[in-house]
């Protein structure tokens, strides 16, 4: 029929009406709200056997038991583990955050590489395994052949005592390197200490549970330090909801209200790097109270009384000089705490019935002043709190077998006689294990890098060093790098080669005695997803790197691979007998003989202890006492040395060769008499005019924020405040009425510029800031890893100028002169 | 402000469903809270929470649980900070973003006093996050992923991720509500026990500052706690009826959960060790 | 050209100027056109909404409009229920008014929500207890009355008038048309009501809360009113504006009058009702929360003034300019006061959406801010332009005042 206009509008009408009625419209719309929920960039989790692996935690030395939720074989949570003794439950937020990661492609290698960029940029090429050892090798052997292997260098972050550590160390040694660094951690102030005043480099044992009042001095209980599972669930335990339960006081001596000053029970600021002359301003109220434990100064303590010289005359011991320079109205002066304050301190210290005073600096990542270690446990000493529940234990280390010793070849006999760059050990740094921020400063000194082909496990010293950005120039000399982290970290992007380890949930690797923990401790974690790259186990590369050098160098690793010279290790925790590998929360391994009877172990052999290890991931003992008092000290006197006579021999060999008066600058003691070798305070010489300075810096580390080698979890971020990181730019603290003097307001840009360097941030005004004080958070200002990370805030060792510790000649990080100019 | 619960049930009467039911709810200790953030890390891990490259927008950035950091606001060396760690308050009574909520996509769950959220089916409308007065509702601006990254290998299927232009929240991680249960029903039980039923966040704490429970049920610890010299609640007085508690021995952080007209906040006798010792004796009010 | 589409014995501008006048409006239609696709394609993430907040600058426009589109209802149920005559010369454009007003909300509406594909929700899984629910399903019902009681005047068109069928249909519309005013009064009275209700039940959002008044919270009440006070100023803007804009007398003086009157009244009793609101709210409500009023104004730009300038400024100063009748026979204080009106309503709209969000409630939290981006604004004057363009075209093609030919006779040639 012919088309009008009416019957057309007709038949459009009558089938728009049609429809309506037919199922259509509806089975349209219904669809469309199911395809709102299938977009298919949603992503959908693929559903499966649901497991859970235990293990241990390696993101930092807290050696938290955690168990890792997998559907199929892909890991989609981590758990902390309540049936393991050191974090009975939870973790901390890195360690939560542990996933990303492991998955964040962006994050990490793909496998060995070669650089292709130029160095910084991060642009590799990937290569086979067989290929960057060759590369690896062939370089060590010229070097060897050529009689330099002391240019080989390494740089290892793996805590100290682990067979990590202890198997790059074999290899340094056996292609003939004496240049093996370490970066500065808090547990090298600790073993030096213990050293000087026990005789021995014991693991740091602080019976924190079994105390009822914990005087801390600058530890960041809540910033990180020591085992922090272990730390925030004791916190837990002394703040029970329960008054009865409630035994517990903290003090915190600090001088920023951190988390731990905020939340203890009480907060003393005193200036950053005057925790000695406080804590002797305790000792001599206590001493001049007589609140003393005599029979312990009597029978197991030298130097506390005065001293006769062998010429016969009388030189003030720590008594008399403690008695002489540290009044409360003394200290008052140099730290700025009220003199009444230190009385009730004091008072409340020697009341209760077992006080600690423990001794470091915010997290364990960075090292501490000797002299201000040593002036605390003098405090703990003439209070009696050593070897004394709830004090400081005096544990011996663990029965771990060494790894079977042998002589180096001729070619490394003659590298290990060259002197260390680094000048640890030497007359200047008597005690040093070593110095890494003196390492950089050698080769920068020189023309040439002494150092050819420097190997980095672990470590990210480019952003980690507070050195004003020292080691980075250093790294930009050495003409080869090899990195062997599984990250994408700045000292990576550095690097020529790259060797990548596995992550830590894809590996085998122990845990010796987290810091500061009171009871003998060793962790063990395994595997617990494939490999998601193609990364090998750093301890295997070491093996086969050395195999692969030479058959010198391999004999030296007689082991198939990484988990054979574990167990060797392992085999002395066997034949120590009575260690524990199943945890029972009812029983704390930290309460004084949790059983009746010690029970037997549950495992006959060794390969049944190791199997239990590896599912359980643990080794310990329950906390006990040094047995005997004779023989707990192996300090030349035999007894607790107030004053030191390893540093006093030290100090007197080193000034035979020059003269007393050199010998005390180059070591830096700027008191005399006996107080050089005992706990002291001393006004540091900063060689700044503080006039154009007149402020001071102190970097400060948080809980939720990684600030060392590890990256941060992007999850951690949600956790910053906005004023502390708000888009890329981050926050330094500043004291209102400081900020006053700069006009500065909340948020306002400025500069913050010390002799190394200067960055800029923005102001937080915090009340809880030290007037005088720039307040600047490490972890942040990365350059490297993925969007996450990149380009985020500023990173303060760049600017921090720092002096030698005395003695140690560690970084001196805490107190750096700045000035502030408004942007 | 009475009004009968979302199920159309009157509160009245249902004596026998009041036995039956359970009342979960939290109590968080914010004497042990040190502020370190792992309960808004284990939330988002659990609950396939998104991360984006830039987390400093506090206006748009996803995070179930919160921490509000506060501050005694006194002068140097008189400051002291503290924490609020903010999960959905599960309001009990009439929650203000149900009642409102076009399309029922979040419900009060009345066996669990669990506020539910069913990302399905909300439309984003977001009248829902107006209502609530705890900020505890987060709208889905971007969607959701980093793609590529490798990183939604790591996302957990007992969640579902949200896409874009829907509002989520804490659900007081109900699918492991769901969990315990048919754990529970596999071993022929009917109950599920305490602690076998407790939140990410709870589990995370490092500190033990959180506690997860039946309120209903005198046994539990949380209904130990929620009854503390110590506890309160935020915003009680809006009548809410928050199922999240809060322990402080600190006036002012107590000072600080609520809106107080002049003379009207009550100290709590106990008062902190600090005082107890210092305030007698020559402490940090002295320097 | 367009000639034979005009209606009878009027006099319009050429098409080309009427083309040149609505290029601006089409402008604003097509940065709308690109914001809307921006904010459908990529996200709500293109506007500076936050989950702070949740509602903004598009929530204010809608509860504007709405608000201002209220003499379409009002006038109809004055002209068909009261059968107030004179009003039959302004109803047209009060219908097309509010119809343009409506629809324009629910196009914004629609791009506000995080899913627009699951709109449909609200009706399917509908929440009884939600006041957005009921204003959903009110204005949806109520735009299809407007459409219906636009029609007729669409079919009223000379050209389509020609069609037999057409014409009768309109006619017959014509008669019922009481019937559909009266289910337009009552869809409008619920949705006004509960739009202000939306507000008031935020029983935990002291700043808005207004629950008390048996089941209802009074916002309910006071939003109706405060709509039918200023639907009407509205309407006689609109046609001031034409009228200057067309040189010529369009509406007579009885119904404008009529109109001004009855806002008059409305407004009193509205500014006497909201002055007891905030005195209920400020001695009763805010205490309650254990706020006191000026705790709302001690951040941000918000501030006390803003509540002067409406209670006093737009409240009662037009009121008494419309109560007296030299006041509003005066054609510039007439205008004076219905602008005066509107811009009260408006800015009390925004208090209850913008400023509420603002202000936190937990005594720790902070005070944000909000400023909308391009895109916000784009859909926002969107509508304006929308308005404009249909509003144009109703007065071109169709008979929009009935009296206009009997007030401007053309010249006989
Ligand atoms: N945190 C939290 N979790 C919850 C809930 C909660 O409130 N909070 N609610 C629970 C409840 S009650 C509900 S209703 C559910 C709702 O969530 P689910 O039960 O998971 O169902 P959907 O959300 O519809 O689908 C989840 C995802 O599956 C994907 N999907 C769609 N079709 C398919 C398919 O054919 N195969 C596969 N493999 N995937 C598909 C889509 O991307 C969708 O985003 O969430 C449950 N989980
Ligand atoms: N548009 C749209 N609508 C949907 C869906 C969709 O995909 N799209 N999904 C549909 C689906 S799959 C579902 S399951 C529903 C989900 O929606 P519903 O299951 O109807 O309700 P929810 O509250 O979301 O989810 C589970 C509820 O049960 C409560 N609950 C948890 N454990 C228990 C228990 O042991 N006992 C009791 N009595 N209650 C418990 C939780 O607190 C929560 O309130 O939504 C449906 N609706
Ligand atoms: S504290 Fe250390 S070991 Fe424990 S979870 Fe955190 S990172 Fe891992
Ligand atoms: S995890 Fe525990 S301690 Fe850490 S912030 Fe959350 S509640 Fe506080
Ligand atoms: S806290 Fe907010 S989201 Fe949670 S139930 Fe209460 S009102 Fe709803
Ligand atoms: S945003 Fe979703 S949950 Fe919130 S009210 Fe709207 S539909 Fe309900
Ligand atoms: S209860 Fe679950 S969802 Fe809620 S905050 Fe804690 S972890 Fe997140
Ligand atoms: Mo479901």
């Amino acid at each position: 029929m012919k088309i009008t206009r009416r019957n057309f509008i007709a038949s459009v009408v009558g089938g728009v009406v049609g429809i309506q009625v037919t199922p259509l419209p509806w089975k349209l719309t219904d669809d469309a709200a199911i395809w709102t929920q299938n977009w298919p960039w949603v992503p959908v989790p693929p559903t499966g056997a649901a497991t859970e692996e235990n293990t241990v935690c390696n993101l930092c030395p807290g050696g938290c038991g955690i168990s890792v939720r997998k559907v199929d074989q892909r890991a989609v949570k981590i758990e902390g583990r309540t049936d393991y003794p050191i974090n009975p439950g939870g973790v901390c937020p890195v360690g939560m955050g542990g996933l990303q990661l492991l998955y964040d492609n962006d994050m990490r290698f793909p496998g060995p590489m070669k650089r292709a960029g130029a160095r910084g940029e991060g642009q590799f090429v990937e290569i086979s395994w067989g290929e960057a050892y060759d590369i690896l090798a062939s370089r060590i052997s010229k070097l060897r052949k050529a009689g330099r292997p002391e240019a080989i260098a390494a740089v290892d972050g793996n805590a100290e005592g682990t067979t990590t550590s202890l198997l790059i160390q074999r290899f340094m040694r056996a292609v003939g390197s004496p240049n093996y660094v370490k970066p500065a951690s808090i547990t090298d102030t600790y073993a030096m200490g213990n050293l000087l005043m026990l005789g021995k480099s014991t693991p740091m044992a602080y019976d924190l549970e079994n105390s009822d009042y914990v005087l801390s001095f600058g530890c960041g209980l809540l910033e990180g330090w020591g085992a922090p599972g272990r730390v925030m669930n004791a916190w837990g335990m002394w703040h029970d909801a329960n008054p009865a339960k409630r035994k517990t006081k903290v003090v915190q001596i600090e001088s920023r209200a951190s988390n731990t000053a905020s939340k203890a029970d009480f907060w003393v600021a005193p200036r950053p790097g005057t925790d000695g002359a406080l804590a002797l301003g305790i000792a001599h109220v206590l001493i001049s109270k007589g609140r003393l434990d005599q029979r312990f100064l009597d029978n197991f303590s030298f130097g506390f009384n005065d001293l006769t010289s062998l010429s016969g005359q009388k030189k003030p011991g720590f008594k008399s000089l403690v008695l002489k320079n540290y009044s409360p109205a003394q200290v008052e002066k140099i730290t700025g705490v009220d003199a009444n304050a230190i009385v009730s301190l004091a008072e409340n210290f020697s009341k209760a019935k077992t006080p600690v005073a423990i001794y470091g600096k915010g997290k364990n990542n960075l090292n501490g002043s000797l002299y201000e270690f040593m002036a605390v446990q003098s405090l703990n000493a003439i209070a009696g709190r050593i070897n004394r529940p709830g004090g400081v234990l005096l544990p011996d280390p663990l029965p771990l077998s060494p790894l079977p010793d042998f002589d180096p070849d001729e070619a490394a006999a003659e590298g290990l006689k060259k002197p260390r760059l680094d000048g640890a050990g030497s007359p200047a740094y008597p005690f040093s294990q070593s110095l890494i921020n003196h390492f950089a400063k050698a080769i920068n000194n020189s023309a040439q890098s002494p150092v050819d082909t420097l190997l980095v496990f672990s470590a990210n010293p480019f952003f980690t060093v507070p050195d004003g950005g020292g080691f980075k120039n250093a790294l930009e000399k050495i003409p080869f790098i090899v990195s062997f982290s599984p990250y994408r970290d700045e000292t990576a992007n550095m690097a020529d080669l790259i060797l990548p380890d596995h992550n830590y949930l894809e590996k085998m690797e122990d845990t010796v005695w987290p810091v500061g923990l009171q009871y003998p401790f060793f962790g063990l974690s395994k595997p617990v997803v494939e490999p998601v790259n193609n990364t090998r186990n750093v301890g295997d590369v070491v093996i086969s790197l050395a195999k692969a050098v030479g058959n010198e160098t391999g004999g030296v690793f007689p082991w198939e691979n990484f988990e054979e010279a574990l167990q060797v290790r392992a085999k002395g925790l066997f034949e120590a007998g009575g260690g524990m590998v199943h945890y029972d929360p009812s029983h704390p391994a930290w309460r004084f003989n949790p059983f009746r009877s010690i029970p037997k172990p549950t495992y006959g052999s060794f390969d049944e202890m190791w199997e239990a290890m590896k599912s359980g991931g643990m080794w310990y003992r329950p906390v006990t006492l040094g047995k005997s008092w004779e023989g707990l000290f192996s300090t030349p006197s035999g007894k607790f040395e107030f004053v030191s006579q390893k540093l006093a021999q030290a100090v007197m060999a080193y000034s035979h060769e020059t003269s007393v008066k050199e010998a005390f600058r180059q070591l830096g003691i700027r008191v005399s008499g006996a107080e050089a070798f005992m706990g002291h305070y001393q006004a540091p010489k900063l060689g700044v005019d503080r006039s154009k300075y007149p402020l001071f810096m102190v970097p400060y580390e948080m809980m939720n924020l990684a600030g060392g080698w590890i990256p941060t979890p992007p999850f951690l971020y949600k956790t910053l405040f906005d004023s502390q990181l708000l888009k890329n730019e981050s926050f330094a603290a500043i004291n209102p009425e400081t900020a006053a003097k700069y006009n500065l307001g909340q948020g306002d840009r400025v500069l913050v510029e010390s002799p190394a360097g200067q960055l800029k941030v923005r102001v937080d005004l915090f009340e809880g800031a030290m007037p005088g004080m720039v307040y600047m958070p490490l972890g942040f200002g990365h350059t490297a890893y993925d969007e996450f990370q990149k380009g985020k805030g500023v990173n303060p060792n760049n600017i921090v100028n720092a002096l030698n510790d005395p003695v140690s000649g560690y970084p001196v990080w805490w107190n750096t002169p700045v000035k502030l100019t408004k942007v | 402000m009475k009004k009968e619960n979302d199920h159309g049930k009157p509160d009245a009467g249902h004596k026998a469903l009041h036995q039956s039911r359970q009342k979960y709810g939290m109590v968080i200790d914010l004497d042990k809270c040190t502020g370190c953030g792992t309960c808004m890390v284990a939330c988002a891990a659990e609950n396939n929470v998104p991360v984006r490259a830039d987390q400093t927008d506090k206006e748009r950035t996803i995070t179930w649980m919160r921490l509000y950091k506060i501050s005694n606001g006194k002068k140097f060396p008189h400051t002291e900070v503290s924490y609020f760690p903010r999960p959905c308050m599960h309001c009990d009574h009439h929650p203000p973003c149900v009642s409102v909520c076009v399309a029922t996509a979040t419900k009060l769950d009345f066996n669990t006093g669990i506020v539910s959220q069913i990302y399905t089916r909300c439309i984003g409308c977001r009248y829902c996050q107006a209502a609530c007065p705890y900020g505890a509702r987060y709208f889905n601006w971007w969607d959701v992923f980093p793609q590529d990254k490798g990183m939604d290998r790591y996302l957990s299927p007992d969640v579902s991720p949200r896409m874009r232009g829907v509002v989520e929240k804490c659900t007081f991680c109900h699918h492991r509500l769901m969990r315990a249960k048919s754990q529970a029903y596999a071993e022929g039980r009917r109950e599920v026990a305490e602690g076998e039923y407790v939140t990410a966040c709870t589990e995370a704490c490092p500190a033990g500052a959180i506690t997860f429970g039946d309120l209903n049920n005198p046994k539990h610890a949380v209904s130990k706690l929620s009854k503390h010299p110590y506890a309160f609640r935020l915003l009680e007085r809006l009548g809410t009826e928050p199922k999240v508690y809060y322990l402080s021995s600190r006036d002012w952080v107590r000072r600080l959960a609520d809106n107080f007209l002049p003379g009207e906040y009550q100290p709590v006798v106990n008062r902190t060790w600090a005082e107890e010792e210092w305030s007698t004796k020559p402490g940090r009010d002295q320097f | 050209m367009d000639s034979p589409l005009l209606p009878h014995g009027v006099k319009r501008c050429t098409p080309g100027v009427f083309f040149l006048w609505t290029l601006p409006w089409l402008a604003l239609l097509a940065w709308g056109g690109l914001s809307a696709v921006l904010c459908l394609w990529k996200g709500l993430n293109q506007t500076n909404m936050s989950n702070v907040f949740a509602f903004a600058l598009w929530i204010v426009f809608d509860l504007a409009v709405i608000a201002l589109g209220a003499g379409a209802f009002f006038t109809g149920f004055l002209t068909y229920i009261v059968g107030r005559k004179e009003l039959k010369s302004i109803i047209n454009t009060a219908v097309i008014i509010g119809f343009i007003c409506y629809s324009g909300a629910m196009a914004m509406l629609g791009i506000d929500i995080g899913q627009p594909i699951r709109g449909w929700f609200i009706f399917w899984h509908a929440n009884i207890h939600s006041m957005l629910v009921e204003v959903s399903f009110c204005i949806t019902c109520y735009l299809t009355v407007l459409a219906i009681e636009f029609i007729p005047i669409i079919l009223e068109n000379r050209k389509i008038e020609k069609v037999k069928e057409l014409r009768l249909l309109g006619h017959n519309l014509h008669e019922v048309m009481a019937v559909f005013a009266a289910t337009g009064t009552f869809l409008s009275f619920f949705h006004q009501g509960s739009l202000g209700g939306m507000f008031g039940v935020m029983y935990a959002r002291p700043f808005a809360a207004r629950e008390g008044f048996y089941i209802w919270p009074w916002t309910f009440f006071l939003f109706v009113l405060s709509a039918i006070a200023c639907g009407p100023c509205f309407t006689i803007l609109c046609t001031k504006l034409t009228e200057f804009l067309s040189r010529k007398k369009l509406v007579p003086d009885d119904a404008i009058q009529f109109l001004a009157k009855m806002s008059g009244w409305l407004l009193t009793l509205y500014m006497v009702l909201k002055t007891l609101d905030y005195l209920g709210w400020i001695y009763g409500v805010v205490p309650r929360a254990g706020l006191t009023f000026m705790d709302f104004f001690n951040e941000g730009p918000y501030g006390v003034w803003m509540i002067i300038v409406e209670m006093v400024f737009c409240g009662f100063l037009p009121a008494i300019i419309l109560m007296t009748p030299a006041g509003r026979k005066s054609q510039g204080w007439l205008i004076f006061a219905s602008l005066l009106n509107c811009t009260g309503i408006v800015l009390n709209r925004f208090l209850f959406i913008i400023v509420t969000l603002a202000v936190p409630v937990m005594p720790f939290d902070r005070f944000w801010g909000y400023l909308p981006t391009w895109q916000e604004w784009g859909i926002g004057l969107a509508v304006i332009g929308y308005g404009f363009i249909v509003f144009s075209l109703a007065y071109r093609y169709l008979p929009m005042f009935p009296k206009e030919t009997a007030l401007n006779p053309l010249p006989v040639e």
